[in-house]
């Protein structure tokens, strides 16, 4: 039996999954981790590099990467592609100069041809911010409609500061990963 | 087991007992054989289950070794590149970006077990080893015409079409449209914006400001008094900025020759050069592609900024002013972009008002 098979093996009986978190700089990607996690989420520097947590939800284990959002290391995350199961984009909607950045940086994840298979889940945060466009504004924005077809997606309006959404928006993509990997149970 | 070996004993009834020792010891040996290895993949599982140090040894190790006769593989094949038949060449070089490739696989699949120093690491080689073949494409490979089509695509022009509220000037024809023409026309959030010389004023206390932008300035002082959940400066040049608390983050894209003096959460600092930062904040400060900017720690005053500072929680200073992470500068040593000002060169308490009046220093 070779390595990767074990490793398959474990994972399966695990229910592992592998959640990255991708976005531009300042978007919360950290906090929104943080928040789900517990944690406490007052002193919270830009990332340098990347996190990694280990989060039990329901009865999957998520394996999530949170990586740094800054331009200069945008170009690392295809290093974080493989093997993903779901995807979070996270988008501050009170950040209205650079949506077309956030919608450039989304259109080239999407063409990512190891990202086709992952759930994407995206997280319209910072709700709680007055001025902040609303999730179906985001979605018109960032052109969502015309995604992929085969593409599982969704949007869903949060705030990493209140905690609102997030779950509702991870209980999304976890159901739908899970209904795409462990379709056996 | 012992059954088993009388019913083969009664099975092969007429043996020769010489035959039948070797039978036994055999059928022995193999069952012997059989239980270690149960009890090896036992303990692997359990092993891998309480995620114990041997086991990620291993693998790790086995990784590595893995790792390095593929590197070296593929090293080889580079060094051979330069003395291929340029027929094939193409093919040469091809072969080898897909070992890269398997490589990266590799250790993407890995990356889990492994410790996160290895995947940096591994990640690092894998990076070198493209730079490598990248430059002997460009140098081995005669150029041919390449350039990118930014062909709107179809549902692009639909949406516009469909949508008129939204629509974009957008021109099916033209390829490579500059981005700014693609730009959505959502509302602009509250904010000053293309002034030049001014002085302006801004108070948010008793409204309900949630982000705040300041763009397009040149040769302006700005007072942001109260506090806002969100700032964003965008183009500033030779302008100086007091601002009270903000309780999220500010995002600052462009400055030239300005001062800020302002408190927050978080501050991002893109593209700034030739300017002073007075910062007060929780997290650590960053800087990206910027050069010759310096920090000394917040020094603003205006009536009622303590019971504000209070309430964002910004009120002790938390000396992160100085712990700035240069995002274009990922080493142990000092970045060359930013220093912290010399005491003897910072401006004093800086006191603002609501009034238009210039401010009090001292």
């Amino acid at each position: 039996m070779g390595l990767l098979s074990i490793i398959r093996k474990i994972k399966k009986k695990e229910k592992e999954m592998r959640i990255l978190m991708v976005g531009l700089d300042n978007s919360g990607k950290t906090t929104i981790v943080l928040k789900i996690n517990g944690e406490d989420t007052s002193v919270i520097s830009p990332t340098l590099g990347f996190n990694i947590k280990t989060i039990t939800y329901q009865k999957y284990t998520l394996n999530i990467w949170d990586v740094g959002g800054q331009k200069t290391i945008r170009s690392y995350w295809r290093n974080y592609f493989e093997q993903t199961d779901g995807l979070v984009w996270v988008v501050d909607s009170s950040d209205l100069r650079r949506l077309d950045d956030c919608k450039m940086e989304l259109d080239n994840l999407l063409k990512e041809e190891r990202l086709s298979g992952a759930s994407l889940l995206i997280l319209a945060n910072k709700q709680d911010i007055k001025g902040a466009l609303t999730p179906e504004e985001i979605a018109k924005v960032l052109n969502l409609e015309a995604m992929d077809k085969t593409r599982h997606w969704q949007i869903v309006g949060c705030s990493a500061y209140t905690g609102e959404g997030l779950l509702e928006g991870f209980d999304w993509l976890v159901q739908d990963v899970a209904s795409r990997i462990y379709v056996l149970d | 087991m012992e059954n088993e070996e009388e019913v083969l004993a009664t099975s092969n009834e007429p043996l020769d007992p010489n035959l039948h020792k070797k039978h036994i010891s055999m059928i022995e040996r193999l069952s012997n054989r059989h239980q270690t290895r149960l009890d090896n993949s036992l303990a692997r599982q359990s092993e891998s289950d309480s995620s114990s140090t041997t086991t990620t040894t291993t693998s790790t190790a086995s990784f590595l070794s893995r790792f390095s006769d593929s590197k070296r593989s593929i090293d080889s094949q580079l060094a051979q590149s330069r003395l291929t038949d340029p027929a094939q060449l193409r093919s040469h070089l091809d072969s080898i970006s897909a070992s890269i490739s398997d490589l990266e696989k590799l250790v993407a699949e890995s990356s889990y077990f492994l410790p996160s120093y290895e995947v940096r690491s591994s990640l690092k080689t894998i990076s070198d080893l493209k730079q490598t073949l990248e430059n002997l494409n460009s140098e081995l490979i005669p150029k041919k015409k390449f350039s990118f089509k930014n062909k709107a695509s179809k549902q692009d022009r639909d949406r516009s079409v469909s949508d008129s509220k939204q629509t974009a000037p957008e021109n099916a024809d033209s390829f490579s449209v500059p981005l700014e023409k693609l730009s959505f026309q959502v509302r602009d959030s509250p904010g000053l914006r293309n002034k030049n010389g001014e002085t302006l004023v801004k108070n948010f206390k008793g409204s309900e400001v949630g982000e705040f932008t300041v763009s397009d300035l040149d040769s302006c002082e700005v007072r942001l008094i109260g506090s806002v959940r969100a700032l964003f400066v965008h183009r500033l040049k030779n302008c100086r900025v007091y601002a009270g608390p903000v309780t999220g983050s500010i995002l600052i894209e462009g400055a030239e020759d300005c001062v800020f003096v302002m408190a927050s959460h978080q501050i991002r600092i893109h593209n700034a050069k030739g300017t002073d930062f007075y910062l007060r904040v929780r997290s650590r400060p960053i800087i990206e592609d910027s050069t010759g900017v310096r920090f000394a720690p917040y020094c603003l005053s205006y009536e009622g900024i303590e019971e504000d500072l209070r309430d964002a929680s910004l009120d002790e200073e938390t000396g992160n002013w100085g712990n700035v992470d240069d995002f274009k500068w990922l080493r142990a040593v000092q970045s060359p972009n930013w220093a912290v000002l010399p005491e003897n060169e910072r401006v004093g308490m800086v006191k603002i008002s609501n009034s238009g009046d210039g401010i009090e220093g001292n």
